[in-house]
């Protein structure tokens, strides 16, 4: 059936049948020009099924650029500060990418299939920085966001899920590795990868085949507490990961307006992954190489662990003295970890030397009057919620 | 540092900047190497490509030791098709008299427009012999030089600070019709204003063009314009000359792949036969975009570097016909002192502007504009070197397919004013831009190395973030006319370059 645009300003995902029949709240908002569900029934629910059981959440309008060519992983290389050049066919990475002034632009997962086919995941539409950063290379660069269909089965019963679906010997799949399956006669990429910080796949397979593979693992998942989740509760879940989001725990440097707000990777808690010993330049080497040597970085992104139990959305945070010395980027309420936790962007010292007597001014709502809380926090690791089963090989199954 | 790095600097490319930078690193002895891919150094000044020079200033004399060279100066003629030509020397009172008999009203506004438009070219001269300030730096010493820039426009006076505002992004036609009324002065001015360029007469900034030539000219319209004694390559001979009494190194015929890179630093080069030598500082005379995407190669650039240097506006628009001839023709109402000089039809501001037209879609005119100049070649028969305006970078047909249409309505043309130019040929040769960028190795085979245009001036020349003769890339320099303050035949980007290299030992 064609869709005529005149009248539908935001597209259906392949699963949106299927989507929009579960949805209880017809929340929905606009990813990447495409309407998916923030909350199907209860945020709180969905969290309970990702953190006990299995949840499904429509993947499709995360950008996909497959990248095709001799050049393809001289290419890959050059654009992430990641040293990817020993990376292996068929596993998957998690990258950042940054601008000639060494700030991040966004981060992704980088699939390999082979040294000349690669695809590239992530939350924003990144067409034209690829393109004009592939010049010189030779690659092509595809935009396969409208023709891959994808979905994050996410939980502790999720590999049984899947397993349960058709995907044979899943629980042998190590994280960040990916396997080919073929089910009911689709092609099915299974990734071991995701954005709960538990374990979890996604799953790629072509949107003819949506409708069927989301009924599909509906049944395979109905004794395993499998439940759709919207944009909510992914949220929850990835503040408990540590896991940062482009254009909220940090400006993308090509939309902040601002040059002050554009973030280094280091800033934002990634200085794992820049590898300034790469045998090859990438993009925004010279720049993040100034910024090491010199010593230069301004800020960084910390996670808090906060007295009481009043999420802190968008708290400043002060010292001893009452001095501002950064923002709440991120805040929660963990039911998992039972404590108050926030990710925070701190002026350094704070947060790297100075990890103690650091308070947040938390404005609690209470009836169209708000509470203020002057709370206490304790930097802490970033990664919250870091469960073994997480990385276990074999994963654990359930019947 | 790898173990044979026997050179302080190799320069890559041995045009006439990059002869006069490799005589000042020497000066300062520095050793040093020049590698050229043709079969002889001296780039674009040569016989072939270069009619007239305009003279070397003194600064880039002095800095490589004196020019023993004589320079000649030479009349610009307007050839009209009734024989009623202008003749221009750059002398005021000559100058007067000669438009006067034209039109004494022109005559006196000519002498007016030359000194506001000499003011203002001075202005700007100030500020090309240095290098020019890069702003990212946020360096005192380059603030207070574009403050410098400021102040001495403001200095010019509130009446001429706001004439020169009015000027700078204007067209010049508009200032020639409102000045002049004999167009084929005005076609004259007009075709010096945009020579070189992709601009017509009515494209916003020629103005800025044309005081930019004036500024290399000696401030002058028609006074600073130049042959050397003994043919135009004398120039670069002289600087080769200098070159081997200061030991510098000469390769010839050493076409360089690509730049060495160590630890992010250019430590030296690797010729396309797979040589390899190393040196402390590499200098590259090529063009911004060679530069940057064959020596440099674009693995190793920033995205947003690869997008200015995309950007970067190089396709030239001149062409050069080679006119070999068995005798003189004669030319309309001119006499031997009129064919030593420099001859220009451009007949008026509308005709250069059709002849732009259709170059803008890539499109012959089959009526282009002229700048013709009498030489002798070896054997001292006659020939004439014709500098062809607009020729697209490229044709729809293909050039191989029009060259000879083209040739034959250039010829045309010249018969207007040389009825019996096609009895004196012996052989025709034509240079598309084209061709001259691979004969040359230019990258579009522009003049110089990328439009003169404020977009691509000053700190902005060739590049953003790559204005102080530095590129992208530690250890590795530019020094081409793709610099500031550009081409011209100035060598001042050669010495501007050499100190930006000296400051970095």
């Amino acid at each position: 059936m064609t869709q005529d645009l005149r009248y539908s300003a935001l597209k259906k995902t392949p699963f949106h049948s299927r989507t929009s029949l579960a949805s209880r709240t017809n929340k929905y908002y606009n990813w990447n020009g495409y309407t998916v569900p923030t909350e199907y029934s209860t945020t709180e629910l969905e969290y309970t099924a990702a953190r006990n059981g299995t949840s499904v959440m429509d993947l499709t309008p995360m950008g996909k650029y497959e990248i095709i060519g001799d050049h393809a992983h001289q290419f890959v290389d050059y654009l992430v500060t990641r040293d990817l050049s020993k990376m292996k066919d068929n596993t998957v990475a998690y990258i950042i990418w940054c601008n000639e002034d060494g700030k991040v632009i966004d981060d992704g997962t980088i699939f390999k299939f082979s040294s000349t086919k690669f695809m590239l995941c992530c939350a924003v539409k990144i067409y034209n920085w690829l393109n004009d950063s592939a010049y010189g290379f030779d690659v092509t660069i595809t935009d396969v966001t409208d023709t891959i269909a994808a979905l994050a089965i996410q939980g502790p019963t999720s590999c049984s899920t899947l397993k349960k679906f058709g995907a044979t010997d899943l629980e042998t799949l190590k994280p960040f590795e990916m396997r080919e399956y073929k089910i009911d006669g689709f092609d099915i990429l299974i990734s071991r990868t995701g954005f709960t910080g538990d374990l979890g796949y996604e799953l790629w397979t072509d949107p003819k085949n949506a409708e069927t593979t989301w009924d599909n693992i509906e049944i395979a998942g109905k004794e395993l507490k499998l439940r759709p989740f919207g944009m909510y509760a992914l949220e929850m879940t990835r503040i408990e990961a540590g896991f940062i989001q482009t254009n909220t725990d940090f400006m993308a440097a090509e939309d902040s307006l601002r040059p002050t707000r554009m973030r280094s990777p280091y800033e934002i808690g990634m200085g794992w992954l820049v590898h300034l010993n790469k045998n090859s330049y990438f993009v925004g080497k010279k720049a993040l190489k100034k910024e090491k040597e010199e010593n230069s970085t301004e800020r960084c992104l910390v996670g808090l662990d906060i007295d009481g139990d009043k999420p802190a959305h968008g708290s400043v945070i002060y010292n001893s003295k009452k001095e501002d010395i950064g923002i709440v980027t991120a805040a929660l309420w963990s039911p998992i970890m039972k404590k108050n936790i926030a990710l925070a962007s701190l002026k350094r010292p704070y947060g790297i030397k100075i990890k103690e007597n650091i308070f947040a001014e938390i404005y609690h709502p209470e009836e169209l009057e708000y509470r203020k809380i002057w709370a206490r926090c304790k930097v802490v690791k970033r990664q919250f919620f870091n469960p073994e089963r997480r990385n276990k090989v074999p994963a654990d199954l359930y019947e | 540092m790898p173990g044979n790095s026997s050179f302080d600097a190799i320069i890559i490319g041995g045009g006439h900047n990059g002869l006069v930078c490799a005589n000042i690193l020497a000066r300062k002895n520095k050793r040093v190497l020049i590698c050229e891919a043709r079969k002889e150094c001296g780039g674009m000044v040569n016989n072939d490509i270069t009619n007239y020079v305009p003279p070397v200033t003194s600064a880039v004399s002095s800095s490589i030791g004196g020019m023993q060279i004589n320079y000649v100066p030479k009349t610009t003629i307007a050839l009209s098709e009734t024989g009623q030509h202008i003749r221009l020397v750059g002398n005021q009172h000559i100058d007067h008299k000669s438009i006067s008999t034209f039109s004494s009203h022109d005559a006196d506004r000519f002498n007016d427009f030359h000194e506001k438009m000499s003011k203002f070219s001075k202005t700007l001269g100030s500020f090309m012999m240095a290098s020019p300030p890069r702003i990212m730096n946020n360096s005192f010493s380059d603030y207070f030089k574009l403050f410098k820039l400021g102040l001495n426009v403001r200095l010019l006076g509130k009446k001429n600070f706001n004439e020169f505002a009015r000027m700078i992004g204007l067209n010049i036609a508009d200032e020639l019709e409102d000045n002049f009324e004999n167009t084929l002065l005005q076609g004259l001015i007009a075709h010096d204003s945009v020579i070189g360029s992709n601009l017509g007469p009515r494209s916003p900034g020629s103005l800025i063009n044309l005081l930019y030539r004036m500024a290399i000219h000696n401030n002058s319209l028609f006074g600073g314009i130049f042959q050397i004694e003994g043919g135009n390559d004398q120039f670069t001979k002289h600087l080769i000359e200098k070159c081997k009494s200061n030991n510098v190194e000469i390769k010839t015929s050493a076409s360089v792949k690509n730049c060495i890179i160590e630890n992010d630093c250019a430590v030296g080069i690797e010729l396309n036969n797979g040589e390899k030598m190393y040196a402390k500082k590499i200098i590259s005379n090529a063009d911004p975009r060679s530069t940057y995407f064959s020596l440099l190669g674009s693995q190793n650039l920033d995205t947003d570097v690869k997008r200015k240097i995309k950007h970067h506006r190089s396709k030239g628009r001149v062409a050069k016909l080679i006119l070999e001839l068995d005798k003189l023709p004669s030319f309309n109402n001119c006499d031997d002192n009129d064919l030593d000089s420099r001859m220009v039809v451009a007949p008026s501001i509308d005709y250069i502007e059709e002849t732009y037209n259709p170059s803008k879609f890539d499109k012959l005119s089959l009526e282009p504009t002229l700048e013709i100049c009498v030489k002798k070649d070896s054997d001292q028969n006659p020939k004439l070197d014709i500098q062809v305006q607009y020729a697209p970078y490229k044709t729809h047909q293909g050039w191989e397919n029009v060259k000879v249409n083209y040739i034959e309505s250039i010829i045309k043309i010249i018969s207007k004013y040389a009825p019996n130019i096609n009895e004196c040929i012996e052989r025709k040769k034509l240079l598309t831009p084209d061709d001259i960028e691979s004969e040359y190795n230019v990258s579009g085979g522009h003049w110089h190395h990328g439009e003169i245009q404020i977009d691509q001036l000053f700190m902005m020349r060739p590049i953003p973030g790559a204005s102080q003769y530095k590129t992208h890339l530690d250890g590795l320099f530019m020094c081409g006319a793709g610099t500031h303050p550009g081409g011209g035949l100035t060598g001042i980007s050669g010495k501007n370059a050499a100190k930006a290299v000296l400051d970095d030992f």
